[in-house]
């Protein structure tokens, strides 16, 4: 029997514990899964959601995906688990089985170390897990939002979650729900008659609403349903689908200590919208310039003046955000060409060894590009670092002027449906790179500590080589989704 | 829903007469008739069309939509190479139909830059084309009464009809034969979806007024969503008008004024609470409204106020005005 590919790591974050000793983690997520690992050794330390209890064996269809790593079974064939079949009602917060989700594809680690923020797909939840000293993890609290979210931010404080949604809405939620049971504000009883009576309808497009609505009434007629069980509040809505969000705090100039904070949001049609927080109803301002889709607001901690942005435009906009103003435009392609469409995946800042680094990924590449960010906000383009499969995602070291990439070992490099004839073994779940020291251009080595060996060596779960169409069809939907933000023209009324 | 080919040709044909007609200046200028311009009842505010939209405000091309507000400096250009204007546009119609409110503002604001904005096709090109009409009617007027030669046949108005199936009983001629204060050469429309590309069209507090008549009322509980008065969306209004500024609305579905007032939080369970728009916007009260021609227009000139009056329906009118920007917190 062919050997399996390994199902690669979607979501890649570092950790750092602040307590005594300083303990440092590496999570990923990969299917439905997230893994901790020591981020010293490389060494797996936990699995999560944990494997099935024995009490739940009998339950067959469970233990399909739950045996670890030497997994033979897709953990990501959709199992529908009815409420009746999940076993006993109060299931303990631990053992949250990955049942009703296939895959994590965001994952937000808490600046203190102690919090993973995850998304799972399927079930639209907001999960916040704890990651204890010994590396595993426990869920706190799970929050199923009303859409499905796409991004997530911390406000700085580490204290709320801001959650976007397809639709557009922007939500903050607390990181750690109090512990009274939530009470959903009353809502004034309002007269559930229609809206409309014939006496305001005076044309046929008003009269076809109306019988809409008396039609619609007679099942179900409130409106603004607000059905949300937990602490939630509505910061913004977007009309265009939302596609990512990001918070910066900034001091101000004049007004030493003063800090004021900022919600910008980006949206598939080319908006990037700056608003107070938490009064997020105040506009301060827009950053229009982007004539695609945008997909990624990167704004560095080390110059939080500035913003990097990108999306299905072939270039970056480095913006001073606060004005709306563009710095620079960084071409992304060598040569512009016509056919290629280009979709910016990840932008990542650090600051290493005093220079301060773009690292931008696009959808379905291998090369993973660098930049100097200038102290006058412009992008000096650097050697890129080619990978052995397509980036994913990025975790950054700072300490250790370290990298880990997460790539695709199941495509062929470049293309984001082609998949390799075989896997190799071991699989490359993760690369990782360290700044040469001493050098005057950023310069990069390959690590080839056991960080990498053992990350690799340990896999994640298996996918049988001769898995059929549709199965990786849905595999490269899970992980390239990005493409179909692009607006096809011609469909129009 | 298609239309037969005979028809549609018919329709085509008519259209581009009338546009070719707008333009001439010689002879009786028609002014545009409605029932070669109908249109599916709604576009979903939700899906793509293929609308044009500046990249940003500062590359809007005004020039072509005010050509008598052009800056004669040839120099003056802005981001996208286009000529700029004297002055911004100010006031905005949003949702603006067939273009009833804005001809009935034109010469109370002679000065004044007016647009409108809409989403379906057809209705924007008769806004386009009634406005050319006008203007080329007050030109012919304005000429004829100073070279005084042999005076051009009047004008012939045509009959608004509805956008209904039902014939109008009561179409009037809407243009006198008289010069009318700024000859409709402040005023303009172009198809757009507001819901989506406001942003693209206007700076920040660059409005003082921003009408929303007899809006879609989207009954259905599940479309309320398509409402384009809604907290986001009063927002991204808010950050176009100036302080000071007004947002007019009228609607005649009670349940969707008192929607309005709720998302203006003049109303409902977050009616005493700060915060929300409420930071922003206050009513404008009654007797302030007595006095503004605006309201009056707004009632008794757009197409929709005509079929209310007519069908003896209420009119509900709110008005809001935008207030500073709070201090951020301390
Ligand atoms: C009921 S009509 C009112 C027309 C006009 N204001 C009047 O009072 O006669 C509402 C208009 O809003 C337009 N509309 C709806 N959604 C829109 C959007 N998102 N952007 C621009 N126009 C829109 C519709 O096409 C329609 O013509």
């Amino acid at each position: 029997m062919a050997a399996n590919f390994q199902l690669p790591l979607q979501c890649l974050q570092y950790l750092e514990k602040r307590g005594a000793e300083s303990q440092r983690f590496l999570i990923a997520s990969s299917g439905g899964k997230i893994y901790s690992y020591a981020a010293e050794t490389g060494q797996r330390l936990s699995s999560w959601p944990q494997d099935v209890d024995a009490s739940n064996a009998n339950n067959s269809k469970a233990t399909e995906t739950e045996t670890g790593s030497e997994d033979q079974a897709p953990p990501e064939k959709k199992r529908k688990v009815s409420p009746s079949e999940e076993g006993p009602a109060e299931t303990s917060k631990s053992t949250v089985k990955a049942s009703t989700w296939s895959s994590i594809p965001c994952l937000v680690a808490h600046s203190n170390g102690d919090y993973v923020i995850a998304l799972t797909a399927e079930d639209k939840c907001v999960r916040v897990l704890r990651l204890k000293d010994d590396g595993t993890l426990e869920q706190l609290s799970e929050r199923c939002m009303p859409k499905r979210p796409c991004s997530i931010a911390l406000t700085d404080d580490g204290n709320t979650i801001l959650c976007g949604d397809k639709f557009g809405d922007v939500y903050s939620l607390p990181l750690l729900p109090g512990n009274e049971p939530y009470v959903a504000p009353k809502l004034p009883n309002r007269p559930k008659v229609p809206s409309a009576t014939p006496l305001t309808v005076h044309s046929k497009r008003n009269l076809e609403s109306l019988e809409q609505q008396l039609r619609y009434s007679q099942k179900n007629s409130t409106e603004e349903k607000n059905s949300l069980n937990f602490q939630h509040q509505l910061l913004l809505g977007h009309v265009s689908l939302l596609t990512d969000v990001a918070f910066v705090t900034v001091p101000q100039d004049d007004n030493f200590g003063k800090k004021r904070s900022y919600i910008l949001t980006g949206d598939r049609d080319e908006h990037i919208r700056v608003s107070r927080y938490p009064q997020a109803h105040i506009i301060e301002g827009y950053c229009l310039g982007h004539t695609a889709f945008v997909t990624k607001l990167c704004i560095p901690q080390y110059a939080p003046g500035y913003l990097i942005s990108g999306g299905g435009d072939d270039y970056l906009l480095v913006w001073k955000w606060s004005e709306g103003r563009i710095l620079q435009k960084v071409p992304l392609v060598k040569q512009e060409s016509e056919t290629t469409q280009v979709t910016v995946r990840g932008i990542w800042a650090t600051s290493i060894g005093g220079s301060n680094i773009v690292l931008v990924a696009l959808e379905g590449s291998s090369n993973l590009q660098c930049f100097v960010l200038g102290s006058d906000g412009t992008l000096k383009p650097q050697d890129p670092i080619e990978m052995s499969g397509n980036v994913l995602d990025v975790a950054i070291m700072e300490k250790d002027s370290t990298i880990v990439v997460s790539v695709d070992c199941i495509r062929e490099k470049g293309s984001t449906h082609e998949w390799r004839a075989s896997p190799t073994s071991p699989s490359n779940l993760i690369e990782s790179f360290r700044v040469k020291p001493g050098t005057e251009n950023l310069e990069w080595e390959p690590v080839t500590e056991s960080l990498v060996t053992n990350i690799n060596m340990g896999g994640s779960s298996g996918i049988p080589a001769d898995a059929d169409t549709k199965q990786r069809k849905e595999l490269n939907d899970v992980l390239y989704s990005l493409g179909n933000l692009r607006k096809k023209h011609g469909e129009d009324d | 829903m298609s239309t037969p080919p005979a028809k549609r040709q018919k329709r085509d044909q008519y259209r581009k007469r009338a546009a070719a007609a707008a333009n001439e200046d010689t002879g009786k200028v028609k002014l545009p008739q409605k029932k070669f311009y109908r249109q599916r009842a709604h576009a979903n505010p939700f899906s793509d069309h293929q609308l044009d939209y500046p990249l940003s405000p500062a590359h809007m091309d005004w020039s072509s939509h005010y050509p008598a507000f052009v800056n004669p400096d040839p120099e003056q250009k802005n981001l996208a190479g286009a000529r700029k204007l004297l002055k911004d546009v100010e006031v905005v119609d949003i949702g603006c139909g067939f273009g009833g409110l804005l001809v009935g503002l034109a010469p109370l604001l002679p000065e004044t830059l007016m647009l409108g904005m809409e989403i379906r096709t057809q209705v924007i090109e008769y806004v386009e084309n009634r406005i050319q009409a006008l203007r080329t009617q007050q030109n012919q007027l304005k000429n004829s009464s100073t070279t005084a030669s042999e005076s051009p046949a009047p004008a012939i108005p045509a009959e608004p009809a509805t956008d209904g199936a039902s014939p109008d009983a009561a179409s009037t001629p809407e243009t006198s034969n008289s010069p009318v204060p700024g000859g409709y050469q402040n005023i303009s429309a172009l198809r757009s979806n507001t819901m989506k590309f406001f942003p693209n069209f206007f700076g920040k507090q660059q409005l003082s007024k921003i009408f929303i008549c007899f809006p879609d009322p989207h009954f259905k509980a599940k479309k309320h969503k398509a409402r384009i008065i809604s907290e986001n969306l009063n927002a991204e209004y808010a950050y176009a008008l100036k302080p000071g500024g007004l947002l007019y609305t009228i609607t005649d579905v009670e349940e969707y004024h008192h929607w309005v007032l709720r998302h203006f939080r003049e109303e409902g369970e977050h009616e005493a609470s700060e915060g929300g728009v409420k930071d922003l916007f206050e009513r404008v009260s009654e007797e302030e409204l007595a006095s503004d021609p605006c309201v009056e227009v707004m009632r008794e000139s757009t197409e929709e106020g005509k079929k209310v009056t007519r069908n003896k329906g209420n009119k509900y009118v709110a008005v809001f005005r935008r207030k500073a920007d709070p201090e951020w917190p301390a």
